[in-house]
């Protein structure tokens, strides 16, 4: 499953990649705390945190040590070993799973071969989902350790709104799993290269104004990722599991310092996800739109007199540019709809998501499996 | 001498973590280890080859049937428990003695099973199968030759789910009407 | 044959003691224990270690229908784990506690 390489350079390579790929999901949350702070002062009119540094940016670094000279304490009614373990595992699956979503086109280096993701995976959207799915203990696990009925009630809420919104996340895959064949993302992406292309009933059809992304092939699969990711994440409309009003702070509300750090983490990480995913599946990941991969790199080669290596390089800088741009993206709209929309109700959340979310994604994957067989079956 | 260490390393993980799920006697510790050891078996099918069996057990067994179990536990909240293991030092004595007998009988099956698998390999030669593409040639099978299993387990799981509904309806389950 | 060293190469035999062991301390579980969801987590234990045989066995004679066994097994984990929640909680509303004893009430 895992190539990390033949020679021992490759492998040095691999396992620094791995590290980098974590740092670059640790460090993307104080700025994402930055944005969501600065963005939701925006949306509401006021200013957000102004004073320290330019635009407020050096916020996060006060904040950090703030995190890390608060008393560590642990409830009196909790349960120390859980209440511990509780954050630290929240990050191990949120980087886990991140680390398996590919980043850019692999960087050839002469015979070299390097992925940009932390490590590829052949059944990555079951890895992903699988890892990812075991969030739903941290939660538990915290709110069980606080001793304290709020964080019970709010990991209870979590823990049942993840495991329900799971089935409609996995199934509205399903359709884009048979759209292409594969489990794999980068052949995932690999396939929605350059212009929309149909290929079936005896003819190809070719739309040169859309490039070829699954949010095309799957409207419904989309809409229904979409949603269920932020129930995943524990965002806001979804976010039951905090709902300040009734829960004080849901299955965190125990918690200081750097314990709620982790879990602010890997709440955001699962939010990375949600976005790497979406992005991956339904916007062309790291593609280029209405380019190939290979024609970047050909253009790149002419334009600028690169050697084929040079080429190579900017080409995979290039592609990794467009995926954070896409990604950063899915993230504001992640952010902006936390600042837009109410919460739901809990008996509404769930209804949503057993009585009409989980319908459509079946109905999804039964129209996707109907037409893939007619495509193949049937000519004009 | 890789996968040795890496088999090694689960099995010591997952045989760990499935002792402390009989000898805790706080149940949501058993749970949590029983977590545990489906994410080594999990491991211990990704050494096997068996990648999406192995993403279907976290997916499955780590990520629902689990965590409905660590839910169920801690919204019962028994802090401690009265009578964790069974009564009697007799009765207990037998069923460990049970177990041990057991356990030897399946090892010793087992090695002397292998001897006629190998037997039986050396006179066969094993089917050309490749493990390649495995999702499809799983797929292929479980939609092909399998697919009468597969539809009635679909009637099992619409029957499991009516009785469940029904079960926890009914007088005394949480949705109590009275 | 030649000798092979029982440490650094693992074979089919490993993984069926591993399942062994695994087999017995879930049925040691279910035959000690007097909780409830316990006993239905010893069983999980023990369905465990048979699907590690099942995918021991499709790999070392390269067929791949025990993978197929699997994905029984799982399903039949599931539903088996849902009922069996199900009268769990309904015990424990009756006897705020999930002890085995209480079962032989349920009749009636």
């Amino acid at each position: 499953m895992m190539n990390m390489g033949t020679t021992p350079f490759e492998i040095t390579i691999n396992v620094i990649k791995t590290i980098l790929v974590f740092l670059m999901m640790v460090q993307l949350v104080p700025i994402l705390v930055w944005v969501e702070r600065r963005g939701s002062a925006f949306i509401q009119n006021r200013f957000g945190p102004n004073r320290i540094g330019p635009l407020g940016l050096l916020q996060l670094l006060a904040d950090a040590v703030k995190f890390l000279t608060k008393e560590d304490f642990v409830p009196d009614k909790g349960n120390k070993y859980l209440f511990y373990a509780a954050p630290i595992f929240a990050l191990i699956p949120a980087s886990i799973a991140y680390m398996a979503i590919p980043m850019s086109t692999p960087l050839i280096v002469g015979d070299s071969k390097f992925l940009i993701q932390g490590f590829e995976v052949n059944v990555g959207i079951v890895f992903i989902l699988g890892v990812s799915s075991l969030a739903a203990y941290t939660i538990l696990m915290a709110g069980w350790g606080s001793g304290s009925k709020f964080a019970l009630m709010g990991a209870m809420r979590a823990a049942a709104q993840i495991v329900s919104y799971e089935l409609a996340l996995g199934l509205s895959i399903v359709g884009v799993i048979m759209t292409y064949g594969t489990f794999n993302l980068s052949d995932m992406i690999a396939a929605q290269q350059g212009a929309l292309t149909f290929t079936g009933f005896g003819s190809t059809f070719t739309a040169h104004f859309l490039p070829n992304w699954g949010i095309f092939y799957q409207p419904l699969g989309a809409l229904i990722f979409f949603a269920s990711a932020f129930a995943e994440s524990n965002r806001l409309p979804f976010d039951l599991a905090e709902g300040e009003a009734e829960l004080v702070a849901g299955f965190h509300t125990e918690y200081g310092g750097f314990k709620m750090l982790m879990f602010f983490i890997g709440e955001y990480g699962h939010m990375m996800i949600a976005s790497g995913l979406f992005a991956t599946f339904f916007l062309g990941g790291y593609n280029i739109p209405y380019t190939t991969v290979q024609g970047v790199h050909d253009w790149l080669m002419t334009t600028f007199g690169l050697s084929v290596d040079g080429a190579n390089i900017a080409n995979t800088v290039v592609h990794f540019l467009m995926y954070n741009v896409k990604f950063l993206i899915l993230l504001w709209i992640f952010i902006h709809v936390r600042w837009t929309l109410p919460r739901f109700r809990y008996d509404q959340l769930m209804d949503l998501g057993w009585k009409t979310m989980l319908p459509w994604a079946l109905a999804n994957t039964i129209l996707t499996s109907i037409v893939i067989f007619a495509a193949s079956q049937f000519a004009f | 001498m890789t996968d040795a260490i890496l088999f090694w390393f689960l099995a010591l993980v997952t045989v760990c973590a499935g002792l402390s799920v009989i000898l805790m006697s706080n149940p949501i510790y058993s749970a949590l280890s029983l977590a545990m050891t489906m994410v080594g078996v999990s491991a211990l099918f990704v050494t096997l080859g068996a990648y999406f069996i192995a993403g279907v057990q976290l997916i499955v067994y780590a990520g629902a049937v689990m965590v409905l179990f660590v839910m169920v536990l801690m919204l019962f909240d028994l802090k401690h428990e009265i009578q964790a293991f069974t009564r009697g030092k007799i009765t207990g004595a037998i069923k460990i003695a049970s177990v041990g007998i057991l356990a030897g009988l399946v090892v010793g099956a087992i090695t002397l099973g292998t001897k006629a698998i190998e037997a039986a390999k050396a006179t066969e030669a094993v089917a050309g199968k490749t493990y390649d593409n495995n999702t499809m040639s799983l797929a292929q099978n479980l939609f092909l030759q399998n697919v009468f299993g597969f539809e009635a387990l679909g009637v099992l799981l619409l029957v499991i789910a009516v009785g469940t509904v029904a079960l926890s309806r009914s007088r005394g389950g949480t949705h109590a009407r009275d | 044959m030649p000798e092979t060293n029982i440490l650094t190469t693992i074979g089919l035999e490993h993984y069926l003691v591993l399942s062994a062991v695994l087999f017995s301390m879930g049925m040691a579980g279910v035959l000690l224990r007097r909780n409830l969801i316990v006993l239905l987590m010893s069983i999980e234990l023990m369905l465990n270690a048979v699907n590690i045989s099942f995918v021991a066995f499709s790999k070392f004679n390269n067929n791949i229908e025990g993978q197929i066994m699997v994905f029984f097994v799982m399903t039949i984990a599931a539903a088996e784990a849902a009922v069996g929640l199900a009268l769990a909680v309904s015990i424990f509303k009756r006897f705020k506690e999930v002890n085995i004893r209480f079962f032989e009430h349920l009749k009636g």
